[in-house]
């Protein structure tokens, strides 16, 4: 992985952010999917917090499998999304690298990434007793449509209704309206520095981009994650201009897709980097950039935002998606394509057998899909994934 | 009499394609769960339920990963190995993320039309009902595409009064279950639900009506062994309850998606299309598939072990359905409060050998009797 300088102030916003989450007497707590509609929360001044980011810290740090053990022990089956029972192991025990979350004062969760989210959060609900607001999201086989974008406009309005209520205090639109800005903001930096790795050679790793991700997950709308982003790109920009390619000699130019395998970071960048193999764009991480997948309403801010939430990659047809895996690698300059058939995501990973045929039919690429979760290294078989994706590498041409 | 029913189950391809002829009307194969049928009856169409089958699990591997259910797996495994060629298209609800994403491979590799009743996860009323009034007309139009005919106000009043009558039937039958345990075998109880996923309904009543009649002249057999309430999506695989029979263990209730929640599903309302499709998505069973804060499982379970005279539950849990895993530790902590004990057992709709699965289900009713 590339040592950016940003990656200290990185570290800084986030600790100041977890700082104030687990030390806040006045500011309620909402916990949020990452798909959810942050910005009407951060609208009414309450602190958003995000398992799912907790639960990547604690597979990155190696505490994943002694929290799942918890929650197993709790009697959560081995089946379910291994984010659910490393944060429902870190609840109960109060462990991972923060010593757990601060307690949930409201929920909010949005189908968006997946169904099994409102599942998760029911079980947080029930166990704290406090409320839970569903945004649905739901999935578009056949694009985005107006009924789908009023229907989610219709549950933005009654979301900022549930807020007003929880807060006692007037819907605050003029906020909203300065917070969806800063997101476009910081999203739009965010987007541009990914876009830099369409330059030969890549000045970034796409495993870099799954650490540099979580301000623009956890921060989105305030001016600091803005800023995060400005200098991140700023670096970045610098390193493509100079023809500084995050790993030396690079031959290979690949997308990866689906979550990161947090607990094999290390190993799969030196792997990667062993191979003269650039992952160099990720769906994971342009999920917080916009996909250009669908045009946005920027007339009404509600309905872009609509759109915006809708169009998340895994909630889209997989005619859209083969659609927009050829498109990247085609600006990308890819020599081919790697996806994670992750045991913890069926949205991203049922199917994706097929997508692979059939992106490799249109595009001439050669793809491979590998075996893996993204929490749980039990489930996990190095020699097996290595010698796949070795074998992958030999089949593709190189870039020179 | 019921063996009628077993021989349907047993031949079910050739009970479809019997029928199929007869009434010339297109077969539609219904995806789990809660797809109303008085929509395909009403717009011409032959319902058949696909909930899983036993088949060995051999092609659909290419597209379809271990870690998704058995009841995907071999449905895929069905259309792939040409089992369904009599279906010429196929409802979807949005129930799981396997199924929502199991559409998209059928719309990939299958040339059958498929049409997807997306199930609304809000609680907030006006938005569901608008965004569900556009999904029902999109459902509609798909289905009459299939049969060439329009769902009017009098078709689906018909095939309301049709459904409605069966479901009525079956209920009867889940009391005749439960006020007489052992009356009907366990096995043969669930072949009789199983047999009305495949026939038209009208044989199917005539059929049900008949068993109803010889089972109320029937004295209740003395029940020795405790008495079971099942609880999970799928109650297969039907040869499981043999185990129960041979146990001499009665099941006098069920909380599974295809048995008491479906079964327990009031008249569709023609009237109103959507009143009746609303109606028929969320009430009254709570359902782990569908999200609707209105009603809670806990309670809803609790009262029912208590009605039915149930001693203890079964878990009756299909591998890597995600759903079901998530609601049933906080379920069976409650129950455990209530003092009910339970038990989960682990099912594969492919599996053959049911010899743990016996020792599991005689430990727990061992258990149970002290």
């Amino acid at each position: 992985m590339t040592e950016f300088k940003s990656i200290s102030k990185m570290k800084e916003i986030m600790t100041e952010y977890y700082i104030e989450a687990k030390t806040t007497k006045v500011k309620p707590i909402a916990w949020l999917t990452s798909g959810a509609p942050v910005d009407f929360v951060n609208a009414m001044d309450i602190i958003p917090i995000y398992p799912e980011n907790y639960a990547a810290m604690c597979a990155a740090s190696h505490q994943s499998v002694e929290l799942m053990e918890i929650a197993e022990r709790e009697g959560f089956s081995q089946d379910i999304c291994a984010y659910a029972r490393t944060d429902f192991g870190a609840d109960i025990s109060q462990g991972g690298p923060i010593q757990g979350l601060p307690k949930p004062d409201m929920l909010i969760a949005s189908t968006n990434i997946c169904k099994t989210v409102t599942k998760w959060y029911q079980v947080i609900a029930r166990k704290y007793n406090v409320p839970l607001f569903v945004v649905d999201t739901p999935f578009l086989h056949d694009g985005m449509t107006n009924e789908l974008v009023d229907y989610t406009v219709k549950q933005f309005k009654d979301l900022e209704k549930f807020l007003a209520d929880f807060t006692k205090r007037p819907f605050d639109d003029d906020r909203l309206e300065q917070i969806i800005i800063l997101g476009l903001e910081a999203s739009t930096w965010w987007k541009k520095m990914l876009s830099l790795g369409k330059t030969i050679p890549s000045p970034f790793n796409s495993l870099d981009t799954f650490i540099h991700l979580a301000p623009i997950v956890v921060l989105r709308g305030t001016q600091k994650c803005v800023d995060y982003y400005k200098m991140l790109y700023e670096e970045v920009a610098e390193l493509a201009e100079k023809k500084i390619g995050s790993i030396p000699d690079e031959k290979y130019r690949v997308l990866w897709d689906n979550l990161p395998i947090w607990f094999k970071m290390r190993r799969n960048s030196a792997f990667f980097q062993e191979k003269k193999c650039a992952l160099v764009a990720a769906t994971y991480s342009n999920s917080w950039g916009g996909l250009d997948a669908f045009e946005l309403d920027t007339d009404d801010p509600y309905r872009g935002l609509a759109q915006s939430y809708l169009g998340a990659y895994i909630n889209i047809g997989f005619e859209d998606r083969i659609r927009y895996l050829s498109k990247l690698i085609k600006e990308f300059s890819l020599t081919g394509f790697i996806m994670h058939s992750n045991r913890s995501c069926k949205p991203y990973s049922v199917g994706m057998y097929r997508l692979q045929e059939e992106v490799t039919k249109l595009t001439g690429k050669p793809g491979v899909v590998i075996e893996a979760d993204q929490n749980d290294p039990r489930v996990y078989s190095e020699a097996q994934v290595e010698t796949r994706l070795e074998a992958f590498i030999e089949s593709m041409e190189s870039i020179n | 009499m019921i063996e009628h029913f077993h021989s349907i189950i047993s031949n079910v391809s050739s009970t479809i394609s019997k029928y199929e002829t007869e009434l010339k009307k297109p077969v539609i194969g219904v995806m789990p769960a809660y797809f109303p049928m008085e929509l395909i009856d009403a717009a011409g169409g032959y319902p058949v339920q696909l909930w899983g089958n036993n088949l060995p699990i051999q092609r659909s591997d290419t597209y379809l990963q271990s870690y998704c259910c058995s009841v995907a797996r071999s449905v895929l495994e069905l259309e792939m190995k040409g089992g369904a060629n009599m279906v010429k298209a196929y409802a979807f609800t949005s129930i799981c993320d396997t199924l929502i994403n199991l559409r998209e491979i059928y719309r990939r590799l299958f040339q059958k039309p498929t049409f997807e009743l997306s199930i609304p996860s809000t609680q907030t009323e006006q938005a569901r009902r608008n965004y569900l009034k556009n999904i029902i007309d999109t459902v509609t139009k798909g289905l009459e595409s299939v049969t060439g005919k329009k769902i009017t106000q009098n078709s689906l009043k018909d095939a309301s009064a049709i459904y409605a009558r069966s479901r009525e039937l079956q209920r009867k039958l889940y009391e005749l279950r439960q006020t007489k345990p052992g009356v009907i075998k366990n096995y043969d109880f669930y072949a009789v639900l199983k047999a009305g996923f495949f026939l038209p309904r009208s044989i199917y009543n005539d059929m049900l009506e008949g068993l109803i009649r010889q089972l109320e002249k029937l004295p209740a057999p003395s029940a020795k062994r405790p008495k079971i309430l099942m609880s999970g999506m799928v109650f297969d695989p039907i040869e499981a309850y043999k185990i129960f029979d041979e146990l001499e263990i009665h099941i006098v209730d069920d909380d599974f998606a295809n048995g008491w929640r479906t079964a327990s599903k009031t008249a569709f309302n023609y009237k109103d299309i959507y009143e009746g499709v609303t109606q028929y998505l969320f009430q009254p069973a709570p359902c782990c598939c569908v999200y609707n804060p209105d009603l809670d499982r806990h309670e809803y379970l609790i009262k029912k072990v208590k009605t039915s005279g149930a001693q203890g539950v079964i878990f009756w849990y299909i591998k890597f359905c995600e759903p079901d895993a998530f609601d049933r530790p906080q379920l069976i902590g409650r129950l455990k409060k209530e003092g009910i004990p339970s038990v989960t057992i682990e099912i594969e709709l492919s599996m053959t050998n049911f010899d743990p699965v016996k020792t599991r289900i005689n430990a727990f009713c061992e258990m149970l009797e002290g």
